[in-house]
């Protein structure tokens, strides 16, 4: 519920109307639009208001999105017979998927796939959510800090890209920081083991600032009673945000959780720049993939297969994560 | 039927309508492309538009003269050149050539992708009208520009491989500097040692290769050892990385880097700024960085490419060719414009861009060597000399074989594996079974 | 006890009410982290900025061993910016991408606002099967679909056009489930009364959620404009006219296949990060002031 009405119902209650005294906030409700006296008249109403209002949203995303893509997922049926031009289309109902699960490589990309994407996006996530927090306190040049933290998502990734690879050299900046400090130097995007992590470092940098406008956003809806309620029940700072912020900020967490899924699967051009899949296909995730068999292989029908698998994934996981963050409605 | 559903079936419709229009005109482009017998370089200039698409920048890399120099002599034929970004030049073209429309008319050709193209049918066969016209252009870039006997695109420029050095870090090492005899040619074991020795010396980097991780660069490794240029058999689509010869050459190549003769991780953008910031004692790298060391105050030297011990000499080779498109409408034109510009004179394309590249062009060729950059200094002087020696004699083709986009790409990981440490027989075991997966539908 | 309070939400947490020195020294503390996280956050693209200054060849050469040379140049230049202006056409191109983005965001939010009102507020059948279509929408990666919408483009004589540039950019799910999770906020009762007033949803719409989606609208707007700013796959497949090309494309002019320019590569890279981040400086102040305001009123 969103601070414009708890407010009213609070100074209602404090203006001393013959109505209940001030209590502490209940756990709070979003407000049920269901919950009305009579049955409102107007459902054709609406609906031909929704056709008006949604239809040229709807249009731009089907042409544009939608029936290309239903194209993209009829070819993968197709096998092609040849190479380039002179190559036929031959119906071959799920063969290209059939050739693509047999692979053991390809199988390891989608696995590795998936065990990035369950760690990553949580953890950018509540990082995002740990800077977010902080830059929405009272404090002296928050807007600039703010700035400093966005801009990372603002420079083309191509820049940020080169940018890294040079800092995380073998014999660069972050290793000369890190000898200065008596550390060993790292491999980085070097090793098999460190070079999925480094690139997760990469993309963390750009996308925290990002989510981090969102969540400020969704921070500044909550309601200063609730924590005061809260306060009076006698929680801390520690508690009042699992049980007071955390609730309230579902509806922005959802968007953040599902947006950042996304970006992070269909993630492709830091490892196309930075480790062209490797060392030993540890950063060969299943959208390079996809995008090499299509535009390096000139393979489309197989790479249109490897973005349908992948697209169903991502499916499966917004699916739980709209179920997990699911309000009461 | 409910409102969403009466939605969802006309944008259904609409959306069918689109794509059946897509596949329609797809018909009607066919019938254009002809099989490259229907016509013939004209005598006189006809009067047309054609669109060129290449990679290199219009104002930087002069081709925005090249165009004008030609313009002036063809007047009526006019030319637009469109530049794509190195990296994106195959995503484009696989998009506008399959739209077969005909644009671009003309567009640069990677050489050791030839076979690749002609084979996808991307490329206009010029065997009958360009056949008889090739002799003034480097035998290596014809034979690189054709496939299967058959001539596919015009070559107008080369590339070579120099081993320059550092003087002053050799000097305070000891070092005898490499030569430009060819009975005297180092071998790749004892520059190892030598650069070993300059970095012990106080050199930051021993060795830099040009482009650490490439085919392109470490093609001559392998065939040196006696290992071959990859692969063999019918088409060579029969992968052959994993033979002896390979695996030695790829040990070599990853001792350098476990050594810390070499250094793990400067990538290929980053070598030549790294060599002319001065701190390298040896690069092995192409022919371009000439101008840039002229430039610079490395006080350098050039000497001929290292050999494999016992071995036969190899060197890297290739470069662009221009080719035409099967669809376009206006081939006479698109013809004259590549004549002019690989074939006649010296190159249209070398001599409007003040030689600054290795021409396919034989005459072109001995005009660039004389440039500035090479006649500036005792080290250009060198340089020119091993140019002229290793393009003419040492140079090794990129293997010629219809699955090149994948054998270069999947070689690369391998290469890059190699690099980072992984161990070379089980890396090119590796390449060698997914270079069998991804050449099954070829054969 | 009648305390007038204003609801401005503050930080996620309780606020402490008395003014203790300690809380001046958490204030304190907690600055120095925000400002160390900023500066951390800005750091690459600081070196960036200083290697764009140097010339191109020397931003690799500084960079081993570590020292102050790896940051601040030993020669200062403008050459970059100078080349970047005058031969890459980059001022052309720069103007190309404020062109398109800027035209659609406001497309963009004029289809999305309606379309996130109706999904929240509207009730009709199919609604949730909409939102689920959309949803499907913005998962679908742009690389599946490119080269046949290209191509499809380009028959529609939209290619080397702004309008070919814009319209995939404007039908943005993203940017209609930002605006959907917002609106879900909003009570339901500021509705009833508005409808009982006689005002159609047109007026609510425009009069009431909208004033009170500032923040929702700024970040959606944001989206829409990076996504368009920042596209390269599609520019470069539909457009071949250097006059109508966009910036993302023009940086690549910086490396070629055998010449790399880091400095120019770095410079051009900031101009186009400047631009968005100067619209956040000048309209995250608008943040923090929706809520407070749309409280007062009663």
């Amino acid at each position: 519920m969103s601070a414009a009405a708890h407010d009213r119902s609070q100074r209602t209650a404090l203006r001393g109307r013959p109505s209940a005294p001030p209590q502490p906030a209940a756990p709070p409700q979003p407000a049920a639009p269901s919950a009305l006296p009579r049955r409102r008249p107007g459902r054709g109403r609406d609906l031909r208001t929704a056709v008006l209002f949604l239809g040229p949203a709807l249009a731009a995303i089907v042409l544009l999105r939608l029936i290309p893509f239903a194209g993209a997922a009829y070819s993968t049926l197709f096998e092609r017979v040849g190479v380039g031009l002179l190559a036929e289309q031959r119906f071959a109902w799920f063969a290209n998927y059939e050739r693509l699960l047999s692979d053991p490589l390809f199988l390891g990309t989608l696995w590795r796939t998936i065990a990035f994407n369950l760690v990553i996006n949580p953890v950018q996530i509540a990082l995002a959510m740990a800077v977010s927090v902080l830059l929405v306190q009272h404090l002296p040049g928050r807007g600039l800090w703010r700035v400093f933290v966005f801009v990372p998502c603002t420079v083309p990734l191509v820049g940020s890209s080169v940018a890294w690879g040079v800092a995380l050299r073998q014999d660069g900046p972050v290793n000369g920081v890190l000898a200065a400090l008596g550390l060993a130097p790292q491999p980085f995007f070097t090793s098999p083991q460190q070079a999925l992590f480094s690139i997760a470092v990469v993309a963390s940098w750009i996308g925290i600032g990002y989510w981090m406008l969102f969540l400020i956003g969704g921070l500044n809806e909550v309601s200063q009673e609730l924590y005061e309620a809260a306060s009076l029940d006698g929680a801390g700072r520690w508690r009042s945000f699992w049980s007071v912020t955390v609730p309230m900020m579902k509806r922005p967490l959802l968007f953040v959780l599902v947006a950042d899924t996304v970006a992070n699967f269909v993630l492709f051009v830091p490892m196309q720049l930075l480790t062209n899949g490797g060392p030993n296909e540890s950063t060969t995730m299943l959208m390079f993939d996809a995008y090499r068999r299509t535009y390096t292989y000139s393979q489309p029908n197989l790479g249109a297969t490897a973005i349908l698998i992948l697209t169903l994934i991502m499916l499966a996981i917004v699916a739980v994560q709209f179920r997990l963050l699911k309000e009461e409605d | 039927m409910s409102a969403r559903t009466v939605r969802a079936v006309g944008a259904l419709a609409v959306g069918a309508l689109l794509l059946s229009g897509c596949g329609g005109s797809g018909q009607d482009g066919a019938a254009q492309g002809s099989t490259g017998d229907d016509w013939t370089i004209p005598s006189s200039d006809p009067e047309a538009s054609i669109t060129v698409v290449g990679h290199l920048d219009p104002v930087e890399e002069q081709l925005n003269d090249v165009v004008a120099a030609f313009e002036a002599e063809h007047p009526s034929i006019d030319v637009t050149y469109q530049q794509v970004p190195f990296d994106d030049l195959n995503s484009v073209l696989d998009s506008r050539i399959t739209a077969k429309t005909g644009d671009p008319d003309v567009f640069w050709v990677d050489q050791p992708r030839v076979s690749a193209l002609a084979t996808r049918g991307y490329l206009e066969n010029l065997t009958s009208q360009f056949g008889d016209l090739t002799d003034g252009l480097q035998a290596s870039t014809v034979e690189n520009s054709s496939y299967d006997g058959e001539l596919w695109s015009l070559p107008i420029a080369d590339s070579t491989q120099i081993l320059y050095y550092n003087k002053t870090l050799l000097a305070q090492a000891g070092l005898t500097p490499p030569s430009t005899d060819p009975d005297q040619r180092i071998t790749w074991q004892q520059l190892k040692e030598d650069a070993a020795a300059a970095k012990a010396a106080g050199a930051t980097y021993g060795l830099l290769l040009g482009q650490p991780d490439r085919y392109y660069q470490l093609e001559p490794l392998p065939v040196s050892a006696g290992g071959g240029v990859g692969a063999e058999g019918e088409d060579n689509l029969t992968p052959a990385v994993d033979d002896e010869g390979w695996v030695e050459a790829m040990t070599y190549y990853g001792s350098l880097y476990a050594d810390g003769v070499s250094p793990r991780g400067i990538t290929s953008e980053q070598t030549d700024a790294t060599f002319l910031q001065g701190g390298t004692a040896y690069m092995v790298q192409g022919n371009w960085l000439v101008p840039q060391l002229a430039d610079s105050d490395v006080d350098w030297g050039a000497a001929l490419n290292p050999v494999w011990e016992g071995g036969e000499p190899a060197t890297p080779n290739g470069s662009w060719s221009v080719g035409m498109n099967p669809f376009s409408k206006n081939k006479e034109a698109a013809a004259v414009f590549m004549k002019w510009l690989a074939i006649d004179g010296e190159s249209g394309y070398a001599t409007n861009r003040s030689f600054s590249e290795l021409p396919a062009n034989t005459a072109g060729l001995q005009s660039y060597l004389t440039s500035e950059a090479f006649t500036s200094s005792e080290a250009g002087q060198q340089a020119a000399d091993v140019v002229e020696y290793e393009s003419t004699n040492t140079g090794v083709g990129r293997v010629a074989t219809v699955g090149y986009v994948e054998f270069e790409d999947i070689m690369g990981r391998a290469f890059s594996d190699i690099a980072n440490g992984s161990d070379p027989a089980e890396s090119l075991e590796s390449a060698q079974s997914q270079l069998e997966t991804a050449w099954q539908q070829y054969r | 006890m009648a305390v007038q309070q204003t609801t401005r939400s503050t930080g996620a947490l309780p606020e402490s009410r008395r003014r203790s020195p300690g809380r001046w020294v958490g204030t304190a503390l907690l600055t120095v982290l925000a400002a160390a996280i900023g500066v951390a956050f800005l750091l690459p693209a600081v070196w960036m900025l200083l290697g764009s200054l140097r010339p191109g060849s020397e931003v690799i050469g500084s960079v081993s061993p570590l020292s102050w040379r790896t940051l601040v140049p030993d020669t200062w230049t403008l050459d970059n910016y100078v080349a970047l202006f005058a031969d890459l056409g980059f001022g052309r191109s720069l103007v190309n991408s404020l062109l398109v983005a800027l035209v659609s965001v406001l497309l963009g939010l004029a289809l999305s606002v309606p379309a996130a009102y109706a999904l929240t507020v509207l009730r009709f059948p199919g609604r949730e099967g909409v939102f689920a279509l959309l949803v499907v929408g913005f998962m679908v990666p742009f690389e599946a679909i490119a080269i046949p919408m290209a191509q499809l483009f380009t028959q529609w004589q939209l290619d080397n056009t702004y309008l070919g540039l814009i319209l995939p950019g404007i039908g943005n799910g993203l940017a209609i489930f930002n605006l959907r999770q917002f609106f879900r906020g909003v009570p339901a009762s500021l509705r009833e009364a508005a409808i009982v007033d006689g005002a159609g949803d047109f007026r609510i719409m425009t009069r009431i959620y909208v004033p009170l989606s500032v923040t929702a609208l700024i970040n959606s707007a944001l989206l829409i404009f990076l996504g368009q700013w920042s596209a390269y796959l599609w520019p470069l497949l539909l457009v071949s006219d250097q006059e109508k090309q966009v910036a993302a494309i023009a940086i690549a002019r910086t490396f070629s296949d055998t010449e790399f320019n880091f400095g120019q590569m770095f410079g051009g890279a900031l101009l186009i990060s400047v631009v968005p981040a100067i619209l956040l400086l000048l309209l995250q102040r608008h943040f923090a002031t929706s809520v407070a305001s749309s409280g007062e009123k009663g």
